[in-house]
């Protein structure tokens, strides 16, 4: 028998950066009387995604002992996440009411 | 940080490691110490005797069972004829006849069901049951041609253990085609079939079989050791190829034989016999033997549809990779829907891959690009039957490599890019892409690189946490 299985909280971990992003963001948009336009929210959904599958090729790398592997992809999908995410967020920046 | 750890293998300490490098050691630190008061983090938790065995933090070790037990009036069984399952044990005359009874009503309420077909004790069911029952008590792993030859023993508490159709007085199994490959498909998961395919005996495929197998006119087939021949009947058979898998070495070292190629022959020697035992209980002929009693394995392997023809001169599943050890075969008149060869672009990618040849340390396996016809006189090469396009493997180069020094070698296996653990959903993305771009094929070997796949880690498989090896060494996300 196994002692505890982990990888629930791993993936528990994922939703919880996504659910607390989400909810910021919605809160952040709410207070400034902002909607995002549909190239922003392409880019926030498209880098979502892309942070699951960066998590999910991260846990499962590691549970095939391909520690490199795990790495490598944090590399390969964390630099397209990034460039979506500054893509989408100077967008908003530059639409922010000036104070 | 333990000598294990360092190696970062996919052990509960390297969960702990990886916790860690998040900071959420802390957090979890303190869940345990929540539920279980005893341990204040971790390291306390592995250092406890628990440890050993990892077992779940709400199991506690204690020093009786929580059964009681009367050590001073234990009784000792006289010997083994003295438990249930013995009428000796029963008591007299009258224990023996109570037992009897029982056996009779055994008898008469399990042909009833396999009469009825009731759902659960029907014929397949029992056939089933009779296979896996194969390998309890002496018997030999290698089948015979049209064995194994098992006789039941009256002792079991089963009394109609390994009955055919005859016995229960009712017709052999029968299905559509279609329905007698889904039933095979089920029953060889059961009995350590990863994957299943079946190939019809033509004019074509009979040439796949081994020169002593010969065709006669006679009801049923034997073997006979005078003219060196095994006789198949003239008759309608199909071909049950069986993928064997084996372990993928990843815990060990890449070309270990403690925990891979071995264990899998054992395994399809078992696979084998059960098989024909299942089909022995359907009513139907089966022929067979060991890993070597059929013909060439890679051949009806690729005619069945489990893998394609790869570079090594062996065969690459879509799912399995290399990861295999052998097809075994079981030549059979129950009527089969026969399987389709596959196309997943595996032949193309091995055209730009070459990471086999290029790993493989006696230089055995062709690094050409294009697959070749093989333009070797005939009988150069009495280990190599000509007759496809492909890339020959140098065989006598890698066998006398294994014989001359290196005990064993499974390299080509554990590099081969489709030879993966199935836990990243990536692997698929990349089967995919093989699959319907083979322009990337190129880029996706160098990646394979990149991301460290194949590459000796130096793990040593005896000091990994024990429940951190799959079962058999299979890994349990895709086997």
């Amino acid at each position: 028998m196994r002692p505890i299985s982990w990888i629930w909280f791993w993936y528990l971990l994922i939703g919880y950066f996504l659910g607390a992003g989400s909810v910021y963001l919605w809160h952040f948009l709410k207070e400034r009387k902002m909607r995002l336009v549909w190239y922003e929210w392409i880019l926030f959904i498209l880098s979502g995604l892309t942070f699951i599958f960066l998590g999910q090729t991260f846990i499962g790398s590691y549970g095939e002992g391909e520690i490199q592997a795990a790495w490598m992809s944090v590399v390969f999908l964390g630099i397209p996440i990034t460039l979506m995410m500054v893509g989408a967020l100077r967008s908003l920046s530059s639409r922010l009411p000036k104070a | 940080m333990t000598k294990r750890s360092k190696r970062f293998y996919h052990s509960t300490v390297s969960r702990r490691d990886f916790m860690r490098f998040l900071g959420m050691g802390t957090f979890v630190a303190a869940g345990g110490k929540l539920i279980n008061g005893p341990f204040k983090d971790l390291d306390e938790m592995m250092a406890s005797p628990m440890a050993e065995r990892k077992l779940p933090f709400w199991v506690k070790e204690v020093d009786e069972p929580t059964v009681q037990i009367d050590w001073e009036n234990m009784e000792i069984y006289p010997h083994m004829g003295m438990t249930l399952f013995n009428p000796n044990s029963w008591g007299g005359e009258e224990g023996i006849k109570q037992w009897m009874e029982i056996q009779k009503r055994n008898i008469d309420s399990t042909t009833e069901a396999v009469r009825n077909n009731v759902p659960g004790q029907s014929l397949k069911d029992h056939a089933l049951a009779d296979a896996q029952c194969w390998g309890w008590g002496p018997t030999s792993i290698e089948p015979s041609w049209t064995g194994p030859n098992l006789e039941p023993n009256p002792m079991w508490e089963h009394p109609t253990m390994l009955w055919g159709p005859e016995d229960f007085g009712v017709p052999k199994y029968e299905g559509t085609p279609e329905e007698n490959s889904r039933m095979l498909r089920v029953a060889g998961r059961i009995l350590g079939a990863a994957d299943m395919g079946f190939v019809k005996l033509d004019e074509r495929t009979k040439k796949l079989l081994y020169g002593d197998i010969i065709f006669e006119d006679v009801e049923k087939g034997y073997e006979d050791p005078e003219r060196h021949v095994k006789v198949l009947p003239n008759k309608d058979l199909w071909v049950i190829c069986a993928l064997i898998p084996q372990a993928l070495n990843q815990y060990g070292y890449r070309r270990s034989w403690g925990n891979s190629n071995t264990a899998a022959y054992s395994r399809a020697g078992i696979y084998s016999n059960r098989i024909k035992v299942f089909l022995n209980g359907l009513g139907y002929q089966h022929y067979g033997g060991g890993t070597a009693a059929v013909g060439r394995a890679v051949g009806f392997g690729v005619m069945a549809g489990l893998a394609e023809y790869g570079r090594p001169g062996i065969m690459v599943s879509p799912q399995y990779g290399t990861n295999f050890r052998t097809v075994m075969l079981t030549i059979t008149d129950l009527p089969l829907a026969v399987t389709k060869p596959i196309d997943a672009g595996i032949m193309n990618f091995c055209r730009a891959c070459k990471k086999c040849a290029e790993m493989c340390p006696s230089g055995a396996i062709s690094t050409s690009k294009e697959p070749q016809w093989a333009d070797w006189a005939d009988g150069e090469k009495p280990w190599q039957a000509k007759g496809i396009k492909g890339w020959y493997l140098d065989a006598k180069k890698c066998y006398s490599y294994m014989l001359g020094g290196e005990p064993d070698c499974n390299m080509c296996q554990a590099v081969c890019p489709f030879s993966k653990f199935d836990q990243a959903v990536m692997h698929d993305l990349v089967r995919m892409s093989i699959s319907s771009t083979p322009a990337l094929n190129g880029i996706l070997r160098k990646l394979d690189d990149v991301f460290g796949y194949g590459k000796e880690r130096g793990t040593d498989m005896w000091d990994l946490d024990p429940m951190d090896i799959p079962l058999f060494g299979l890994d349990t996300s895709r086997s």
